[in-house]
């Protein structure tokens, strides 16, 4: 028996009932007091499904975006609130507590794109919004919960960089001032000092759309894939300029989204060849194919322990767990 | 009725007879006195008692030797008058006692004097009287240290009577009387509470008589059982009131340690005792062996009131004398506690009320000792409890285990003090594990098959909730009684209830793991262990004791789940069939181990010379023991959590399920129990209600499996289990999972299309069940297509009946008609009603409002099963073949409404179900025909032309051949595959003309075919199925075959039903009998 290899890996277990493809997946923990922890589902037919993973059944589900594919969720850290982002050109706010589910507020966005938006939230009441703005290539940061528009981060007139594909806003640990990371349709990831309304460094690491990245904070080290085979890590230094720092080749194109896990100690990959690829993030030393998909993985999530998720196109959400941290 | 009312008038009648007794002491005079005294009243006796006394004391005393007779009357006299009146003086009653008593006394020897029995039982009760009729004040006098020798004389007659004589009455009589002297009379009115002082005056004076009266009641007490029980009774609580007064904690606590001195002379001070601590110390180790003694013999005593006293004595020594008899509270509570489950019912009702009782007092628990004695007792039970369950009979076995059981009641929470010790844990539960082994060499275990798939629906209907201690039968190694079975089970829930459960669980699992010959009884321990746990069959005598809590429960059975469900504790091998052993393949590697360490365990049937160790009956079994227990412990489980079980079915409900498709029907059975068990205690309605519910973890569960198939190889089978109890509403969640099905089944066409092809033979099933519109409509098209066949044969009759000229006129114009229409030249309006009515209506209710771009998703499942099918319908495997043209003909049936996906199929699968008609297996062929009908009622037309082309010239061209073969051939012929080939191809025949429809020169080729066989020559069964094909025909056109068949026979001549018609003359003439005469005959009658 020892001889044998060991079998592929499995799904802990699989969420079903969707019934149309999962384009965003996020945790929301149980240590919010909420009980038992949540998992956040939103699919292509722009229903939010909220999944009980003790019972692995759907507690509620959510209909605000009209029947439009909901691309984003992101809970608050300051209590139980959602946001989440549909292509009805609606992000929507909504109230979970104690077992309530309706929007208390809605942001208007312009961009019909596939961008996701990000939040930058240091625990204050105020928060920070990143979305795809009006123009095709701009981005529009907003303060929240006021709504008032910060700025609009805007490319300079020489640079054609395409639409925004992905946004990531972070606080590098050297200095307080937000930053955004921004991967653009031309291939390349812009930082954006988002106070002074100026790209700090760009680099082109694809040559086709950045469909997702990630950023470690900590170390100011961050990774993007895009519709090409290849995995781009890169660095911020302390000039803020961005650096390659390597570049890692998959055997077959197009990444959907990508994500390091809280810890930092791994990070998962959503393959466009129904596959979730995992990573080591310190030499990205590759750990595992997750092969159990039949279509395309669109998005994938790390849970505060070691829990993984991944949804795709086939109406399946498989949870995994993965190398549980010691 | 007393007549002398005042003493002067009884004194002037009493006088002469009283002196005359004084002057002759005859009894004829003690009589005449008695009956004088009769007429007295009680006012007037009283004033005269000493009178009257007197003459009869008188004779009493006087020397010389004397008739007993005489003694006896004198002796009844004087009870009379005792029992009329009271006794006032000190002095009288203390003479009167002595009197009495020396009655009974031989100077000579140590025994009651050598006397009539009548005169025994006359002082016996004279003494009794007296003691009564004693006043309340005196009577405390009386029991005085100088009284000390006389009462003790009397106390050593009585004792002796009791156990001497033969007579039962006096026997009963001086117990009685004892009882009287040492105030334990429980009649009205005599004295019986004390305050301290008094008490200890009377515990110090009766001190004395302790031993003589415990040893020689100890002495009738443990004699013949003949003797009657009500001695044994009295004797019995004479034991213990005794017992328990003199020893009694409270006494003794008083009694200070320097002997007070004596009021008394010297003589009497050496008898009196004085109870200090030494005293009580010998005293108790005395009493000790004598209470040892009782409580042996009467535990088992034949009757049951004496097993009630016993207890009665239990209680009292207990409670009053815990610490001065503390040596014999184990044989106390032994006796004790071996009748708990004693037969008699109000035996074990007192004996629970009296445990409740020591629990409510903390008599075990409240005392360190008593706690220490039991754990003492429970412990060497313990180690004995393996030999005496191999030593004793059945009998034996429920005592002793009715003996531990009460030992763990009356320990309660303190149970885990022995539980802590690794010594005292390991020898119970080496005895326990020891005593559950179980017997597997019945071979009938591994035979009993299930037969009835759908056995599910038909599981038993809900019993009533709580039936969780119902269990399979049990055969053990080492005993026969489900009594004994039913005293386990019950130690280990009391286990389970008061001890640790995390210790016990942990102990037991380690058992559980650590070898095949525990294992099930470890799991057998285990499960009672959850379920004593949750309080379930446990009746708690410990108020204040804390149940396990909920949430340690569900993770204790959690992880016990955990373990039953592993790889390797649920996968074993059970059955030797050479498919499922191929199944098992993959799974022998763990499977492996399991056996070859089981079969230890029965040496006489395992072989070692075997160079690969196949599965013996033995191990077989004792692996289907093992799923069975486990399954029921499931069952347990979900008893002890409640709803909270609900958690866990996503990890427990799949293995269940895969549980209950088991083919063996121990294993089914078990499981589908245990699926009862889980609907009750998680509060759904039905079993299909539980899977309908669940059906998203066991959706779960099945595409995981799918994944590895080779290591689950039962997945499919839960898939089957689970849509045969399901509905229409799990169609979303069976449609993902089909996808996955399908994809595996792609994977692993050669090695597991078996377990597939039923899988989707269920699917399918299913799918026609829950989508009943298609098979509804197909109803509805045989019933027109019945009414349209049955219209014509009506319409001909009538036209026969009628011999009339417009009779015959209407007739022909008929025939006119029916021949326009079969010409071709369609005028007739019913007709083409009739045949134009079919695909229309169809196409409107199926077709019209449902159109909709996607297809409805079991349609999609079913052209993809359909696709498969195509590919598998010419697999090598003739079982296989079989069960997908099975397959195939469902989808035919769930695609009916969809002719658009149905016949390009149905076009593609052509050739390879042609290849089965016409070129294999009979059975094959039969079903190949079965499916041909079922297409040909959806795609008639399209099928028609094919199978005339195609299929019916080799059938009918075989048909021919073979006749003249099978005609001439022997008995043997029957077992021929020829003969098989005819009898399917005649079979099928028949309803598939009728079917499609087929036209006139078809069916004659076919009719053509079928003639030759309805010779009697041909074998019966190819006669007979050769005789449905011609009813099939006559259906579809009876006027032909009516024709047909009288060309080859012709039973009576046609007289034309007017002259001027020509006679008709056919060509089967009525003349000779010709070999086809019986079959027609037959037929014809059958032609309507």
């Amino acid at each position: 028996m020892a001889d044998l290899p060991l079998p592929p890996p499995d799904p802990q277990f699989v969420l079903r009932g969707t019934q149309s493809a999962v384009h965003a997946l996020h945790f929301c923990g149980g240590a919010q007091g909420q009980g038992c922890p949540l998992l956040l589902s939103g699919s292509l037919r722009g229903l939010v499904h909220i999944w009980s993973l003790q019972t692995r059944r759907v507690v509620a589900t959510l209909d605000g975006h009209g029947g439009q594919c909901v691309t984003w969720l992101q809970t608050l850290p300051q209590g139980p609130q959602l946001l989440s982002q549909g292509r009805d050109l609606k992000l929507c706010l909504w109230d979970l507590a104690e077992g309530r589910n309706t929007v208390v507020d809605s942001v208007h966005l312009e961009s019909v794109g596939f961008c996701r938006g990000s939040i930058l939230a240091g625990g204050q009441s105020r928060w920070m919004l990143a979305v795809p703005g009006s123009g095709s290539d701009e981005v529009q940061i907003l303060e929240m919960p006021s709504k008032t528009s910060v700025c609009s981060l805007k490319p300079e007139a020489g640079t054609r960089p395409g639409m925004p594909m992905c946004l990531q806003l972070w606080q590098a640990n050297s200095s307080p001032r937000p930053l955004l990371l921004a991967g653009y349709e031309d291939g390349s990831v812009a930082l954006w000092d988002v106070s002074e309304q100026k790209v700090c460094s760009r680099i082109a690491c694809h040559t086709e759309p950045v469909m997702g990245l990630d950023v470690d904070s900590q170390k100011a080290r961050g990774v993007s894939g895009s519709a090409e085979k290849v995995l781009a890590v890169w660095s911020v230094d302390e000039q803020q300029a961005l650096q390659v720092r390597r570049t890692h080749q998959l055997t077959n194109p197009g990444i959907a989204d990508i994500k390091i896990r809280p810890d930092r100690k791994i990070l998962a990959t959503a393959g466009w060849d129904h596959r979730v690829r995992v990573f080591l993030w310190q030499t990205m030393k590759p750990l595992a194919v997750l092969a159990f998909h039949s279509a395309t993985v669109h998005c994938v999530a790390f849970a505060a322990d070691s829990l993984l998720a991944a949804g795709s196109g086939d109406h399946r959400i498989s949870i995994w767990s993965l190398y549980p941290h010691t | 009725m007393a007549v002398f009312d005042t003493p002067e008038e009884a004194f002037g009648v009493l006088r002469p007879v009283c002196v005359q007794l004084t002057k002759a002491q005859t009894v004829e005079n003690v009589a005449h006195l008695q009956a004088q005294l009769q007429a007295v009243s009680d006012s007037a006796l009283q004033e005269l008692q000493q009178y009257i006394l007197f003459p009869l004391r008188f004779t009493l005393k006087t020397p010389g030797p004397k008739r007993e007779r005489l003694i006896q009357s004198v002796v009844e006299c004087i009870t009379f008058v005792l029992s009329s009146t009271c006794v006032k003086e000190q002095e009288l009653l203390q003479e009167l006692f002595s009197e009495l008593s020396a009655c009974l006394y031989s100077p000579s020897s140590q025994k009651p004097a050598a006397v009539s029995e009548e005169l025994k039982l006359a002082v016996i009760q004279g003494l009794s009287t007296l003691m009564h009729a004693a006043y309340g004040d005196i009577i405390l006098s009386f029991y005085e240290p100088s009284v000390l020798p006389r009462l003790g004389f009397a106390v050593s007659l009585l004792l002796g009577l009791a156990e001497q004589e033969k007579s039962r009455q006096i026997k009963m009589a001086a117990l009685k009387c004892l009882q009287v002297l040492l105030f334990q009379c429980d009649c009205q009115g005599h004295p019986r509470s004390w305050d301290e002082l008094e008490q200890k005056q009377l515990g110090d004076l009766f001190a004395s008589f302790l031993p003589g009266i415990a040893t020689a009641l100890t002495r009738v007490i443990t004699g013949d059982f003949k003797q009657g029980h009500s001695i044994v009774v009295s004797s019995l609580k004479i034991f213990y009131e005794t017992v328990s007064f003199i020893m009694a904690d409270e006494q003794l606590t008083r009694v200070s340690e320097v002997q007070a001195k004596p009021a008394a002379e010297h003589r009497v001070a050496e008898l009196m005792v004085h109870r200090e601590a030494s005293w009580v110390k010998n005293t108790g180790d005395k009493l000790t062996v004598l209470i040892k003694k009782i409580t042996e013999c009467v535990s088992v005593h034949p009757h049951w009131k004496v097993r009630l006293e016993l207890i009665d004595l239990v209680e009292a020594l207990l409670l009053k004398c815990s610490q001065s008899l503390v040596e014999s509270a184990g044989p106390l509570l032994k006796a004790l506690v071996s009748l708990l489950n004693d037969e008699s019912p109000d035996v074990q009702a007192q004996c629970n009320k009296v445990l409740r009782r020591f629990a409510d007092a903390k008599v075990v628990v409240g005392s360190r000792a008593f706690a220490d004695i039991l754990s003492e007792n429970l412990h060497s039970l313990a180690t004995s409890l393996p030999r005496l369950m191999n030593s004793q009979d059945d009998q034996g076995r429920v005592s002793t285990l009715s003996l531990l059981l009460g030992y763990l009641k009356l320990l309660g929470p303190k149970v885990n003090f022995v539980l802590n010790s690794v010594a005292h844990l390991q020898r119970l539960s080496k005895a326990l594990i020891q005593v559950l082994e179980l017997d597997v060499a019945d071979i009938k275990i591994v035979e009993e098959r299930r037969w009835n798939p759908e056995h599910l629906h038909t599981s038993p209907e809900t019993p009533a909730a709580g039936q969780w201690t119902l269990i399979q039968r049990r055969y053990f190694r080492f005993f026969t009684d489900e009594r004994v079975f039913l005293l386990l089970r019950q130690v280990c829930q009391l286990l389970g209830f008061y001890g640790d459960l995390y210790l016990l669980v942990d102990h037991f699992m380690e058992l559980y793991r650590e070898s095949v010959a525990y294992r099930k009884q470890a799991a057998m321990i285990l499960n009672e262990l959850v379920a004593g746990a949750a309080g379930l069959g446990v009746e708690n005598l410990h108020e204040k004791h804390i149940k396990t809590s909920p949430e340690e429960l569900r993770e204790i059975v959690t992880s016990i789940l955990e373990e039953y469900t592993s790889q390797e504790n649920w996968y074993l091998v059970t059955c030797m069939e050479a498919e499922e052993v191929g199944e098992e393949l993959m799974v022998k590697q763990s499977g492996l181990q399991a056996l070859t360490s089981g079969a230890h365990t029965c040496q006489a049937t395992s072989s070692p010379a075997f160079s690969k160790p196949g599965p013996t009956i033995c191990s077989m079994n004792s692996n289907i023991w093992q799923i069975c227990i486990q399954l029921e412990g499931i069952g347990h489980f979900a008893h002890a959590l409640g709803k909270d079980f609900r958690l866990l079915l996503m990890s427990a409900l799949y293995p269940v399920l895969e549980k209950a498709g088991d083919q063996t029907l121990l294993i089914s059975q078990a499981a589908t129990s245990a699926m009862m068990d889980i609907c009750h205690a998680c509060d759904y309605d039905s079993l299909q209600h539980l899977i309908n519910q669940n059906s998203d973890y066991l959706v779960n569960g099945i595409s995981l499996n799918l994944r590895h198939l080779s290591l689950h190889p039962h997945t499919p089978k839960v898939l089957e289990v689970m849509l045969q109890n399901s509905d229409a509403s799990l169609l979303p969640l069976v449609a993902d999972v089909v996808q996955d099905v399908l994809a595996t089944l792609d994977q692993f066409y050669d090695k597991r299309a078996t377990s597939f092809v039923s899988v989707l033979h269920a699917l399918l099933a299913a799918l026609a069940q829950w989508f009943p519109d298609a098979g509804d409509l197909r109803e509805q098209s045989l019933g027109e297509e019945g009414s349209h066949l049955s219209q014509r044969p009506a319409r001909l009759e009538n036209g026969l009946d009628v011999t009339t000229a417009e009779g015959i006129e209407q007739f022909v114009l008929n025939y006119l008609k029916e021949k326009d229409v079969a010409e071709g030249n369609v005028s007739d309006f019913d007709n083409e009603e009739e045949e134009q009515s079919d695909p229309p209506e169809v196409d409107e209710n199926d077709l019209g409002p449902h159109v909709e771009p996607p297809l409805p998703v079991q349609i999609q499942i079913a052209t993809d099963v359909m696709e498969r099918c195509i590919h598998l319908m010419s697999d090598k495997n003739l079982k296989i073949r079989l069960k997908v043209l099975d397959v195939l003909d469902l989808c035919v049936v769930v695609l009916q409404s969809h002719k658009n996906q149905l016949l390009p199929l149905a076009h593609r699968a052509w050739p390879s179900l042609v290849h089965r008609l016409t070129n294999d297996d009979p059975l094959a062929v039969l079903r190949a025909f079965k499916v041909l009908q079922t297409l040909g009622g959806e795609c008639g037309d399209f099928l028609r032309s094919r199978f005339c082309k195609d299929v019916l010239p080799r059938l009918t061209g075989s048909l021919v051949s073979q006749a003249p073969v099978s005609a001439r051939a022997g008995p043997v012929y029957s077992h021929t595959l020829a003969f098989k080939l005819q009898l399917a191809v005649l079979q099928g025949l028949g309803p598939l003309c009728e079917r499609l429809d087929l036209g006139e020169g078809d069916l004659n080729k076919v009719a053509d075919a079928c003639l030759i066989y309805l010779s009697a020559k041909q074998p019966v069964k190819l006669q007979e199925a050769a005789r449905s094909v011609f009813l099939h025909l006559m259906k579809v056109d009876p006027d032909s075959t009516w024709f047909l068949l009288n060309e080859l026979y012709c039973p009576e001549e046609f007289t034309p039903p007017h002259p001027s018609l020509h006679p008709v003359q056919l060509r089967g003439a009525t003349g000779p009998q010709n070999p086809y005469t019986a079959n027609v005959l037959l037929l014809l009658q059958q032609l309507p």
